[in-house]
């Protein structure tokens, strides 16, 4: 082979070796074979002495030639890769650009986990007005004309006869008197109570009222059914405890706590040392509003609960003073 | 309601502790909310000699007391006007603590050392008594601790108990749930009297001329009665009660209104003003005096007991002044009485008083107890305070109230309570709480009279779930009911908007319906709010009618608390009165509202928050629906600036406004900052329900971008001008997008330019540059044509 074809053939192979490559090193390492001290080129170079002076003046420039395309090639190769180093004026500690992304109330957020939870195990979402009947949020509920619940001091009244729902449970009511059972409902939603308003009380809440109507639906199944859902909600480590309590719209109706999931049931300041947290209130619908709303008590039975909104929140989020969640005060909104 | 362990334990002789009576009580129902020693303020608290009294300097009302505690002898300043020389007195030593946690310690007053303190009962949580010390008897040893010689040593259980369990306002209607958790019978105390010969009859009549109001009265006549003093064991159990000691007379009724949950009453026969008790309706506008020592104006929803002239008491309320018993009074005339609950309700609301004796009678007291309960009454009189009791009770009781029989099967309490319980418990529970049973398969339970809440099945049921307790009903591990239920589309579309919204940066606000009236009708003046009845105040008055009004509330504490920069929104719903048919309407509307800076930082310069972002983020939620575009209305309102202001339109109608507010309404709300808002309604996404979007096939061809700035009039709408590029654009132009606007320098007055850049691609091949410009040029011609514009050069 002539130097200038073993030129040709070099420039060939070096080409190929720099397209290969995938980082600075691996380039680096080819110029230092092809274009090196001792590199393959400079080999050739050294052959040059014995030549001609016309050959050496031909393949002279060749071999220049070669070596100024190659070190082009390295460089352009190496350019891909230059952003791969290091460099020392990248701040990479700027603040990266805020998405601003805004916040859903934290009320919220929890009325849609507990209403996430009880979709999963086949409850439907119902709403109703907030501005009830009488007939409603009382009288189909079982609350006898005189009961305590109806005083003044309860529930707010408002021009033209009507109040301002002091639970979710009138739409309880108003859905079984349009559909036949099985019925599986939740109502999460804004109720009224007048409440003086402080750090633990407002007059205004919110309540997540569930019911299942069905063919021999029992107490063991309201059991099991808050038990999956506290599990669910405030742990898989909680406990429920069931104390027989009364409701004028269920029979039997028990009010429900939890062990305490601040300190595990050892007793700390929020479960007033007693280990248990009241959370909810349940019990089998009442045969009364069964009767009332059309359906037959000896063939469909169901049951019933409900529970605030904001005793779970502040327990589980430490929130000290109920007002926080009217005031809207963007440094609490932004918290959660 | 309060009763004490030892009393129950009495009445039982369950041997658990107080915690474990608590515990079992509550889960069955019976909730003990608090456990309290009886002694818990008595620790370092002994019995203490007064050995002298000096005057103090200066001070008329304090004097220095020299006192002995057994061990040794102590100065302490006294404020008592009732203390003396050689009094025996409860001693609170160094280190005690007192009612309201008050620790004693050594105190300089007015310059002399006070080493302990003399207490009054308030102070060691004995009553409420605080008129002097408390006197022990002369012959208490000194050095005693308290506790161990008022024998105290007991715990005081408060209950909470439910509105329908009237049978539980006593020691014995507690113990009854006690007795049939612990399988025992109550003991109940027993009675013994000795009438003398003289009849009751014979001196008193009873007549009830409302017997719906008091269906039965019943009398007896005690003579000779010694008033004083009750004995300490009688005292203790008012005392734990969280009652007051008063006198031998009234401290008999009320210690047997707290054991068998049955109020008495006592009048001095001699100032009774006749021998006749006639019960009848108040009349209109009567006046009596309770004894109390206040005046009321009656209705005829007040029950009276009367002496056939004049009213003596409220019935099931409260005794009146004239007839109440005194320390000189010696024949006393005993009242059980039987009144009709809700009568008792409206009665105390007339006198605005809550008793003890009508907290008990508006739940529903025994008609049958008050045998029992006068006699024991009389008895302990008898026994007591040196009483005669007259034979006989003097009852009008025309007609009897009998108990009654509820049916109940066995299988269907199975079936409520999802239990394989055998007929044998249940009839067992239901003995325990004295019902009888009889019958076998289908049972007859008959129903005691104190037990007025077990009217059905379901009551009884429910007695067996409470006594077996609910930790021995399994919990079910199977989902019963429908496995999957639909969503609506309203609650999806809500959650969806929620996360739209806070994506564009907003946060979330809520509210309830509750606002200020007067702002309400500043709001919105043509719509008269719904008022509220009975408002916690003034400014929580009516229904808003707009969310507007809560966002500015908002937005004003925001920017008191120094957070100037808000994006907020809501989903919220307001409240219309009813129209001419009584519809009521309720409706959910979404409320944006901006002001100050959107969030800026170092490479992004700030700039406020304006009517832009309100639209822009509309738009967003319109595409996120694929609702067909709003149209905004210039319309003038009284919220907004006039050039700022417009109707939100959507399908031909009016959905909600937007705009930035004027001074008037940021005035009223105390607001200098700009804002603007934007409120419409949910319905065009709630009527146009879940999008489905259809998948168009990506383009295939490469387009052509072209820009055009041109200079057009200030008054010329940007929207108009990208409308009718794209109509020019026809089906070449794929997009046309407002790039820039601008004022300024090489722009002459009055006028603007607006840039915009169209992408021109055809679905059907390769457009050449000729095709691209003869539609820019056509574009052109229309710009100039029809909006009289200037083309800038490059």
């Amino acid at each position: 082979m002539s130097l200038l074809d073993e030129i040709t053939q070099l420039r060939q192979n070096a080409i190929e070796r720099i397209k290969k490559s995938d980082s600075l090193d691996s380039i680096n390492e080819v110029r230092v074979k092809y274009l090196g001290r001792k590199g393959l080129l400079t080999v050739v170079l050294k052959q040059l002495k014995d030549l001609s002076p016309e050959e050496k003046k031909e393949i002279g420039a060749a071999a220049n030639k070669c070596r100024v395309d190659l070190e082009q090639e390295i460089s352009q190769a190496s350019e891909l890769f230059e952003g791969d180093k290091a460099a020392s004026d990248f701040d990479p500690t700027l603040p990266g650009t805020d998405p601003n992304i805004g916040k859903v109330h934290i009320i919220n957020q929890v009325i849609d986990q507990i209403c996430d939870t009880f979709r999963g195990m086949g409850f439907e979402i119902a709403r109703g007005p907030h501005i009830e009947t009488d007939y409603y949020n009382f009288e189909s509920l079982n609350f006898p004309p005189d009961h305590p619940a109806r005083d003044m001091q309860d529930t707010f009244f408002v021009e033209g006869g009507r109040l301002l729902r002091t639970h979710t449970t009138p739409v309880q009511a108003r859905e079984l008197e349009n559909r036949e059972p099985p019925i599986k409902i939740i109502v999460p939603g804004c109720c009224y109570r007048n409440e003086a308003i402080s750090t633990r009380h407002h007059a205004a809440f919110y309540q997540v009222d569930g019911f299942l109507i069905d063919v021999g639906v029992t107490l063991a199944d309201l059991k099991g059914a808050l038990v999956a859902f506290c599990k669910n909600f405030f742990g898989s480590d909680v406990k429920l405890k069931f104390r027989p309590s009364f409701f004028p719209f269920t029979e039997p109706s028990a009010e429900v706590d939890i062990s305490c999931f601040l300190c595990g049931g050892k007793g700390c300041q929020i479960c007033k040392q007693s280990g248990w947290l009241e959370i909810l209130g349940c019990g089998m619908i009442d045969p009364n509003v069964l009767k009332a709303t059309g359906h037959d008590p000896e063939k469909y039975s169901g049951y019933a609960f409900g529970m605030g909104v904001e005793r779970p929140a502040m327990l589980k989020y430490k929130i000290t003073d109920i007002r926080n969640f009217f005031n809207n005060d963007i440094r609490f909104l932004r918290q959660f | 309601m309060k009763i004490s362990y030892n009393w129950l334990v009495e009445l039982t002789g369950v041997d658990w502790s107080a915690e474990e009576v608590a515990d079992r009580l509550t889960l069955c129902g019976t909730a003990c909310e608090e456990i309290e020693s009886t002694s818990r303020y008595m620790d370092k608290v002994v019995v203490a000699e007064v050995l002298d009294l000096k005057p103090i300097e200066g001070a008329d009302k304090i004097c220095l007391a020299t006192v002995n505690d057994g061990a040794s002898t102590f100065d302490v300043v006294c404020g008592a006007p009732n203390v003396a020389v050689g009094m025996k007195v409860p001693l609170a030593q160094i280190g005690a603590k007192l009612v309201g946690d008050i620790v004693i310690k050594k105190v300089k007053i007015r310059g002399i050392e006070s080493t302990g303190m003399i207490c009054s009962e308030r102070e060691l949580g004995l009553s409420e008594s605080h008129e002097g010390i408390m006197e022990l008897d002369t012959g208490a040893k000194v050095g005693q601790p308290l506790a161990e010689y008022l024998d105290f040593n007991d715990y005081i259980l408060t209950f909470e108990l439910t509105p329908n369990r009237a049978d539980s306002l006593s020691a014995i209607g507690i113990a009854r749930d006690l007795a049939a958790l612990a399988e025992v019978e109550i003991k109940r105390p027993k009675v013994e009297l000795n009438e003398i010969e003289e009849k009751a009859s014979d001196v008193v009549s009873v007549a009830i001329e409302d017997l719906n109001a008091c269906p039965r009265y019943a009398a007896r006549v005690i003579r000779g009665v010694k008033i004083g003093p009750s004995p300490w064991w009688l005292q203790k159990k008012i005392i734990t009660a969280g009652m007051r000691p008063i006198s031998n007379i009234v401290d008999i009724t009320n210690l047997v209104m707290l054991e068998c949950g049955h109020p008495l009453h006592a009048f001095d026969l001699d100032r009774f003003g006749s021998n006749e008790v006639i019960v009848r309706l108040a009349k209109d506008k009567e006046k009596f005096t309770t004894l109390d020592g206040q005046t009321h104006e009656l209705t005829p929803d007040v029950t009276m007991i009367t002496n056939g002239k004049t009213g003596v008491a409220v019935g099931g309320v409260m005794g009146g002044l004239d007839s109440e018993v005194e320390d000189s009074t010696t024949n006393i005339l005993l009242e059980a009485a039987y009144f009709n609950a809700p009568m008792i309700r409206k009665s105390r609301r007339v006198l605005g008083l809550v008793t003890e004796s009508s907290n008990r009678f508006e739940k529903g007291a025994d008609p049958n107890g008050i045998e029992y309960a006068i006699d024991r009454a009389a008895a302990l009189m008898q026994e007591l305070c040196s009483g005669q009791v007259l034979t006989g009770v003097v009852d009008c009781y025309p007609k009897k109230i009998e108990p009654w029989d509820v049916t109940f099967r066995p299988g269907q309490c199975n079936r409520v309570l999802g239990t394989t319980l055998a007929t044998e418990r249940m009839v067992e529970i239901l003995e325990l709480l004295q019902c009888q049973v009889t019958g076998d398969e289908k049972l007859t339970i008959t129903v005691p009279t104190f037990r007025p809440d077990l009217e059905r099945e379901i009551d009884l049921i429910e007695e067996v779930a409470r006594i077996i307790g609910f930790d021995d009903i399994p919990d079910a591990q199977e989902n019963i009911g429908p496995l999957f239920t639909p969503s609506h589309f309203e609650d999806d579309f809500k959650v969806d908007a929620r996360r739209t919204l806070t994506g564009a940066g907003f946060d979330e606000m809520i509210h309830h319906g509750m606002v200020e009236g007067k702002l309400a009708q500043f709001m919105e003046p043509k719509v008269a709010p719904i008022k509220i009845l009975n408002p916690v105040s003034e400014d929580l008055g009516v229904m808003r009618t707009c969310l507007a009004q809560s966002a500015l509330n908002v937005v004003q504490h925001n920017i008191s608390h120094r957070n100037l920069d808000l994006r907020l929104f809501e989903i919220g719903r307001v409240y219309y009165p009813p129209d001419k048919n009584d519809n009521w309407v309720e409706e959910d509307r979404i409320v944006l509202v901006v002001t100050g800076n959107y969030p800026s930082d170092w490479r992004n310069p700030a700039r406020p928050n304006d009517f832009y972002d309100l639209t822009g983020t509309m738009t967003a939620l319109w595409n996120n629906y694929k609702l067909p575009r709003y149209e905004l209305i210039p319309a003038s309102s009284d919220w907004f600036d006039q050039e700022i202001s417009f109707d939100i339109q959507y399908g031909g109608r009016s959905v909600g406004r937007i705009g930035q507010f004027n001074q008037k309404v940021l005035k009223r709300f105390e607001i200098k900052e700009p804002v603007f808002l934007a409120e419409f309604s949910i319905m065009p996404f709630i009527e146009a329900g879940t999008p489905v979007a259809r998948f168009k096939p990506l383009p295939v061809f490469p387009a052509a971008l072209r820009d055009i700035a041109v200079v057009v009039d200030l008054t010329t709408k940007a929207g108009e001008i990208v409308s009718a590029v794209k109509k020019t654009g026809g089906d070449l132009a794929e997009s046309v997008k407002l790039f820039d606007l601008y004022t300024g320098k090489q722009i002459p007055k009055g006028k603007k330019s607006i840039a915009v850049a169209i992408n021109y691609r055809s679905a059907k091949g390769n457009l050449s540059s000729e095709e691209v410009d003869a539609r820019q040029g056509d574009v052109v011609a229309m710009l100039k044509k029809n909006f009289n514009a200037e083309i800038r050069d490059k």
